[in-house]
Order: C-alpha cells, then sequence, then structure tokens
C-alpha cells in the first residue's frame, strides 16, 4: 500500500483534503446523531398503549344537551351501543387515550405536603372500561358493574375508595415493591387528602397526553360515570365490523338524543396517529436532512476527487508508464479517499459525541447509541469509496501516453 | 533487445484519420545506445509511446526482449514496462508532491517489491546519479539538471532491460544536457540497451547508431553497428 506517500501528497494538497474531512466529520456527527433522534421518535410513536386492537376501538364524544337525567341519558345511550350487531364491548368514560387532552391529578403514599408524589392520567371506568380498551390485569382484579358509582358534579359527593392504577404507577408510588392490591394512596399530599386502595393493577394504559417519558404510563381508573355533558363513548368493534359499527354508532346517539352535536368519532388507532404526528414529522425530517447531508458530502467527495483526477493527468499518466497497472490507479485513489474520510471520521466520532452531549442536556434525546456511530462510520467509509469509485475509474483509463505529451 | 516489423499507427477522429507511423521495421540490439531522430510529427515519439508500450498499434509486430507484445493484455503491458523498461521524459515527470526518494520509489512499489530491497536501490539509483543527499527535496527545491537525473535514477531502480528516452536534454542547458548526456552513455556502457528520441544533431552524433524517422517509417539507417 501507498499510505505514506499519499500522506506526504496530501500534505501538500491540505485544503482539498481538510474540506472533505470536515465535510465527513459534519456530516458524520449530524447523521449518527439524527439516526438516534429518528429511532427514539418512532419508538416513542409506537409503543404499547397497553390497548388490544386499537383500530377498533370507536370513541365518540357526543355534547349531552340533556341535563334534566344525565345518568339515565347515559345509560340509554350505552343501551343503544351495546344494542349495534359488530358491538363486542361498550364503556363511557371521561378521556381517552393519546386523546391528547384529559384529567389528571396527584398521587402520593402520605398525607404529608413534603412527600413525594406522582402527576397521573385520571380516567373514570362507566362499566366494563378494561374490556372494551382490552387493558389486561396483572394483579387483582378490575371492577364489578355493582362498584360503579356516578359522580354528580353538582353534589361533590367523594370518589370511590377503591381503584385500578397502571404497574408504572405503582412502582413509582411504592419503589422497590412488587404486590400492591391493598396498599393505601392519596390523592394529593395534603392532610385532608382522599385516601385511595388499591384493588387492582392494570399491565399498561397510556394517558391522553402519551408522554415521551414514562409518566405516560401513570394512571389512575375509578369506578364512577362523571355526569357531565362532555363524556366520551367507547366502543369495541367486533374485527371487520369497524366501518358499520361507527355509522350505526352516530345514528344510535342521534336516535337517542336528538340534534345533539359530535365533536368527532375516532378509532385510538387514529388517536394515536394524530397524537404522534409531530414525532413521525420530525422523524421525516431527519431523514430528508440525513440524506440530503450524504448527498452533499458524496457530491463533495465526487467533485474533489474528479477535479484531482483532471490535474493530475499527466501525473497518472506518468505513473501508469513506470508500471501502475489500473487496479493500482483505482487503488490509490481509493486509498487516498479512504484516508481522508478516515480523518475526518476520527473528527466526526467525537463531533458526534459533542453534539449528543449538547442534544442530551438542551433537547433531552437519549445517548447516541454506540451501534450507530459505528453504523455511521460504516456508511461514511462506503460512501467514501462508492463517491470516488467513478473518478478513480475514469483516471484508471487515462492513457500512459499522457506522460510524453507535453501538455 | 528490440524488433518492430511493419508497425502501423493511426489517429482517428470523427473527421480525419492521421497514419502517425507507415509500416515501421527496425531493430535494436541489446547493448546498442540508438537515437531516433527526425522532424516534428515525423512519427517519433509515437515510435516511443509503441516502443515503451504506453500505446498500442493497428498492424505488424513488436517483439521486445524476444516477447510478441502485438496482443498483451493492459495489465500484462503495465507489468511488462514496469519491470523491462526505464523511462526519461523531457520534462523529467516526477511527482511534484513526493520528494526525491519516494519519486524513485514510485516503479519499485508497483513492482511489490519489499521495503527493504526497494530502499537498497533507491540509495544505489541516487547515489549514482550523486543525489544521494537531496532524498529529501520536493522536484520544486532542484534545479532541472538535477531534476532529470532524479528522472535517471528513477529509470535505473527498476534495473531496466531497455531505457527510452525522448528529448531528455530538451529541457536543460548545454552544460546540464552534457552532464546528463554523458550519464546515459555511462549507463549503456554497463550493460543498458538506450533507444534515445532526440532533435540534437550533437547529441545524435555520439550514440552508436541514428534512426532517422520520416512520414512514419524510417527513412535511413545507420549502419554503423547494425551488423
Amino acid at each position: 500500500m501507498e499510505i505514506r506517500p499519499i500522506l506526504s501528497a496530501l500534505r501538500h494538497n491540505m485544503t482539498g483534503a481538510l474540506l472533505i474531512a470536515t465535510q465527513v466529520a459534519l456530516t458524520l456527527a449530524i447523521i449518527s446523531n439524527s439516526a438516534s433522534v429518528i429511532r427514539d421518535r418512532l419508538a416513542v410513536a409506537q409503543r404499547d398503549s397497553g390497548i388490544d386492537a386499537e383500530s377498533r376501538i370507536i370513541t365518540q364524544r357526543p355534547i349531552l344537551f340533556s341535563q334534566i337525567d344525565l345518568a339515565n341519558l347515559i345509560q340509554t345511550d350505552l343501551d343503544a351501543l351495546r344494542a349495534i350487531p359488530g358491538v363486542e364491548s361498550v364503556t363511557i368514560t371521561n378521556q381517552v387515550p393519546m386523546g391528547r387532552s384529559g384529567w389528571s391529578s396527584t398521587f402520593a403514599t402520605e398525607r404529608v405536603p413534603t412527600a413525594p408524589s406522582q402527576s397521573a392520567g385520571l380516567y373514570f371506568d362507566g362499566g366494563r372500561l378494561l374490556e372494551t380498551f382490552g387493558l389486561k390485569i396483572v394483579e387483582g382484579r378490575g371492577f364489578r358493574d355493582d362498584e360503579i358509582v356516578n359522580i354528580d358534579p353538582k353534589v361533590q359527593n367523594p370518589p370511590p375508595n377503591g381503584v385500578l392504577l397502571t404497574r408504572r404507577l405503582a412502582e413509582a408510588l411504592f419503589p422497590g415493591q412488587s404486590q400492591f392490591v391493598g396498599r393505601i394512596f392519596y390523592q394529593g399530599n395534603s392532610p385532608d387528602a382522599e385516601e385511595m386502595r388499591i384493588v387492582g393493577v392494570i399491565e399498561r394504559f397510556t394517558t391522553p397526553w402519551a408522554q415521551t417519558g414514562p409518566d405516560n404510563e401513570y394512571a389512575v381508573v375509578f369506578p364512577a360515570r362523571y355526569l357531565n355533558p362532555f363524556n366520551h363513548y367507547v366502543v369495541r368493534a367486533a374485527p371487520g365490523a369497524e366501518a358499520e359499527v361507527r355509522k350505526a354508532m352516530e345514528a344510535a346517539l342521534e336516535k337517542n338524543e336528538p340534534g345533539r352535536v359530535s365533536v368527532g368519532q375516532y378509532s385510538v388507532q387514529e388517536m394515536r396517529d394524530r397524537r404522534y404526528r409531530g414525532e413521525r414529522a420530525l422523524a421525516w425530517l431527519l431523514v430528508s436532512v440525513t440524506v440530503f447531508l450524504l448527498g452533499v458530502t458524496a457530491s463533495g467527495i465526487v467533485g474533489m476527487a474528479s477535479l484531482w483526477v483532471n490535474l493530475r493527468r499527466k501525473q497518472i499518466g506518468v505513473r501508469r508508464a513506470l508500471g501502475a497497472t489500473r487496479g493500482d490507479i483505482v487503488r490509490y485513489f481509493l486509498t487516498e479517499n479512504l484516508l481522508i474520510t478516515s480523518a475526518g471520521i476520527a473528527i466526526g466520532v467525537l463531533a458526534a459525541w459533542g453534539l449528543n452531549g449538547v442534544l442530551m442536556s438542551e433537547l433531552s434525546v437519549p445517548r447516541l447509541p454506540l451501534d450507530y456511530l459505528l453504523v455511521g462510520v460504516l456508511l461514511m467509509l462506503l460512501l467514501g469509496v462508492i463517491a470516488v469509485l467513478g473518478p478513480a475509474l475514469r483516471a484508471a483509463q487515462l492513457s500512459p501516453a499522457l506522460a510524453t505529451r507535453s501538455v | 533487445m528490440l524488433q518492430m516489423d511493419g508497425v502501423q499507427k493511426i489517429y482517428r477522429t470523427d473527421l480525419v484519420q492521421t497514419y502517425a507511423l507507415r509500416s515501421l521495421s527496425l531493430r535494436v540490439a541489446e547493448g546498442e545506445f540508438v537515437a531516433v531522430t527526425g522532424p516534428s510529427g515525423s512519427g517519433k515519439t509515437t515510435f516511443l509511446n509503441i516502443a515503451g508500450l504506453l500505446e498500442t498499434f493497428e498492424a505488424g509486430s513488436y517483439r521486445l526482449d524476444g516477447e510478441d507484445v502485438s496482443k498483451l493484455s493492459d495489465h500484462a503491458r503495465s507489468r511488462l514496462r514496469n519491470v523491462k523498461i526505464g523511462f526519461i521524459f523531457q520534462s523529467f515527470n516526477l511527482i511534484p508532491d513526493l520528494n526525491v526518494y519516494d519519486n524513485v520509489d514510485v516503479p519499485l512499489r508497483y513492482r511489490g517489491m519489499a521495503g527493504s530491497e526497494r530502499k537498497r536501490r533507491i540509495t544505489e539509483a541516487l547515489e549514482r546519479v550523486g543525489l544521494a543527499s537531496r532524498h529529501q527535496h520536493l522536484p520544486s527545491q532542484l534545479s532541472g539538471g538535477q531534476q532529470q537525473r532524479v528522472a535517471i535514477a528513477r529509470a535505473l531502480a527498476g534495473s531496466p532491460r531497455i531505457l527510452l528516452a525522448d528529448e531528455p536534454t530538451g529541457n536543460l542547458d548545454s552544460l546540464m544536457a552534457r552532464e546528463v548526456m554523458n550519464m546515459l552513455e555511462e549507463i549503456n556502457t554497463q550493460g543498458t540497451t538506450i533507444v534515445m528520441v532526440t532533435h540534437d544533431p550533437e547529441l545524435a552524433r555520439r550514440v552508436h547508431r541514428n534512426i532517422h524517422v520520416m512520414d512514419g517509417q524510417v527513412s535511413d539507417l545507420d549502419q554503423r553497428l547494425a551488423a
């Protein structure tokens, strides 16, 4: 290999080599971090919500005009929805997962203002919520129908004592514990905070906001129908019956109380798509930036290598005259480029870590995985080889007779 | 050493075809020092390119050191050039970014020689041309005569069977030209065959035999040593 003479020659042509090395370094730093962020965003968008068959869970939020007997209207609505062919289960709740708005409250294990507390999504189970969303109980049990109570906000009756919560929230409230049923905690940490008793633990149930952190699974479920006009009806449609159920759902609710306004009918899958639109847009933006950068870097290498080939036509002819085969010429340019790219990669690895450090502290992106950096390095090496191959092959086609030409 | 019979070379463009060599035939014996002379455009350089396996030809035959080179692949021609032929060019053709040592090293690396052997040969060749002390200089730091001596060292380092020189003194003043010519004569006396293309009649007179090329053919053979 001609490494030493090539390095020696590069020392006399530093500018172009430095430009390419810098470009490679910047590209590596940016694409490896971009790839890591892309993976992170897409992983967030694909997280398990704990809900089984999201596309079959249809939610509709009609505004209930009837203020006279809301409890009765809700019950007749539920009965009407349950009677729709293809409906497997029906519930009413105050909010839906990934719906992007909803109720939350803080929960603590002590009634002491300085005690640590956790903020969690607050769901009301108007009956059959677990069954309708397809949630799994990992400890204890779900609510019986006779446990579901009506909460009238005008009366201020106290919330029920027995509740369900998610495993993540249970682990956060009771660190180091593995059994949670029967444990007591409080809604808030003030001296008069309401006491709650855990009757069951849900494996996973995402909040309406589906935060990026682990608190996206912090949820508490009360056995209650909250009697206000803004609840969500949720139905589980049988496989293949989604479209028919959606139509029938609209009609049934309209028939039960004509003229009511629905503020939207969505499947949980559609909720997911809307919630994570930003993540996917960011991922695509970063993919575009990555592809663009790779293209610019490849163009830079092709341009610089082509320029060097043109500037060294005579030299290539001389080398050929002195016995270089076409393969030797290709190898020369590949080696030269490999050295420049490797220098860029060495700087790029440091730059990637540096950039990752800044992004971690400023934008809470995850630590750059080593395998992403490694793939980035291999990609840059491959890009360098592919980009220089064309100019190198053209150089190899130059005639050795160029050595004897005066220009 | 070098035997061409009826070699024909045509340069073609879309509109014209130019006969650079028309049935050129000549022989150069081992150990000879031959000058190829002729006016501009007579085909001297084309002859040198073909003799040095830098270009192919359309018709005729060419044997170099007993080997028919007419149908060799590009790869085989490169290998043969590297092993058997040394080149000295009018404009020296040193690689400007490499120092003297590395310039002489270029053909040896293509031969895949071991580092220690290359070092021995480079040192020996540079001592032979009196430039051992300048081995770390860049070509730009040397005079024209010194650059040509480096080019001679580069040609000699590979121990070629034949040395092809294209106007080797063309870019040198008379003093330097004489020095280079003396060096070539010394190399020839040590057994290396030399074919030199030149315009200079004085240089041509100093060699064993002149081959005059005109319109792509040998027009006059000096038979002093031909027999």
